[in-house]
């Protein structure tokens, strides 16, 4: 049996509801991946070495902050908060105090940040994270030769 | 002068090409923030979280180098932007590098590394970068965890 062909209307015209339903579908698909987007974000630190100036330089003050193998932070040797805290609130509080006095005495805040050779990229993150949530940018990095 | 006011009467018509129109906008919206932020980093690095970091600056000049972490062999594999670096080769690395910097002393070190890899396999990289005259290093991490 044979089937008549169908007739295709010579005026289909432009549908736009099918088209907003595809628009809409694209439109949440977008959303939702922008939820969820992960952004690469960058911390600065200098390398630690020696400036040759022609003037007179005003000596900084200086701080060393520790990162242990077992993740344990110390500031100037002395241990702050607990080696498996992420959010290091201790330290924070102590950069942020420096920082305003530092800022009050007119001086600059120098902060190394100095690793042990098996310390975890992950803890010196947190450390480099904190001072810049602190707002401190005179940061050196260094890891500690094996005494 | 009155205005046009419409018809008065009855209730106001659905207009579907203004929905459309706002539509399209907010799709673009989000098409444009969506794919301008895809990650480019190697698959085998976990990157560390840095919530309070800067974004990273895509055009100001930097040599990237990826650092992932085999925790079996307890060692690190390094990679200048694609291409995977020999360690012993320190003169050839620093000499890449050097080139790369040229005289743009703005020219910045960018250090990806794997969250589990030891400060000292960074400590490699910056001794590359020191050699290679390059004081301004970059640590990056992510927005958000996994």
């Amino acid at each position: 049996m044979r089937l008549a062909p169908q007739e295709i209307p010579s005026d289909a015209g432009f549908q736009i509801a099918p088209m907003i339903d595809v628009v809409f579908v694209i439109m949440l698909f977008f959303m939702v991946m922008a939820g969820a987007v992960k952004v690469e974000h960058e911390l600065k630190t200098t390398l630690p070495g020696n400036a040759e100036t022609a003037k007179e330089t005003d000596m900084p003050d200086e701080v060393t902050i520790g990162v242990s193998e077992s993740g344990q932070i110390t500031i100037n040797e002395d241990p702050v908060g607990q080696p498996q805290d992420r959010e290091l609130e201790g330290l924070f509080n102590e950069m942020t105090k420096m920082a305003q006095a530092a800022k009050q005495s007119k001086t600059k805040l120098l902060i190394t940040v100095q690793a042990e050779e098996a310390a975890r990229y992950e803890r010196v993150i947190n450390v480099l994270d904190i001072l810049a949530k602190a707002d401190i940018s005179n940061i050196t990095f260094s890891v500690a030769e094996p005494e | 002068m009155a205005g046009g006011g419409g018809g008065g009467d009855g209730e106001p018509e659905f207009q579907v090409a203004p929905m459309i129109d706002v539509l399209l906008v907010l799709l673009i919206f989000f098409m444009s923030i969506t794919s301008a932020q895809v990650l480019k980093v190697d698959k085998n690095i976990k990157l560390p979280v840095a919530v309070h970091g800067v974004k990273r600056d895509d055009k100001a000049a930097a040599g990237l180098i990826n650092i992932s972490w085999d925790a079996s062999t307890g060692q690190a594999k390094y990679k200048l932007d694609d291409r995977e670096l020999d360690i012993n080769d320190k003169d050839g690395i620093s000499k890449e590098l050097a080139a790369r910097k040229g005289t743009n002393e703005k020219f910045r070190l960018l250090i990806r590394a794997d969250r589990q890899c030891q400060a000292k396999f960074i400590s490699k990289a910056l001794e590359w970068g020191a050699e290679a005259g390059i004081d301004n290093i970059a640590f990056s991490g992510l927005n958000r965890d996994e």
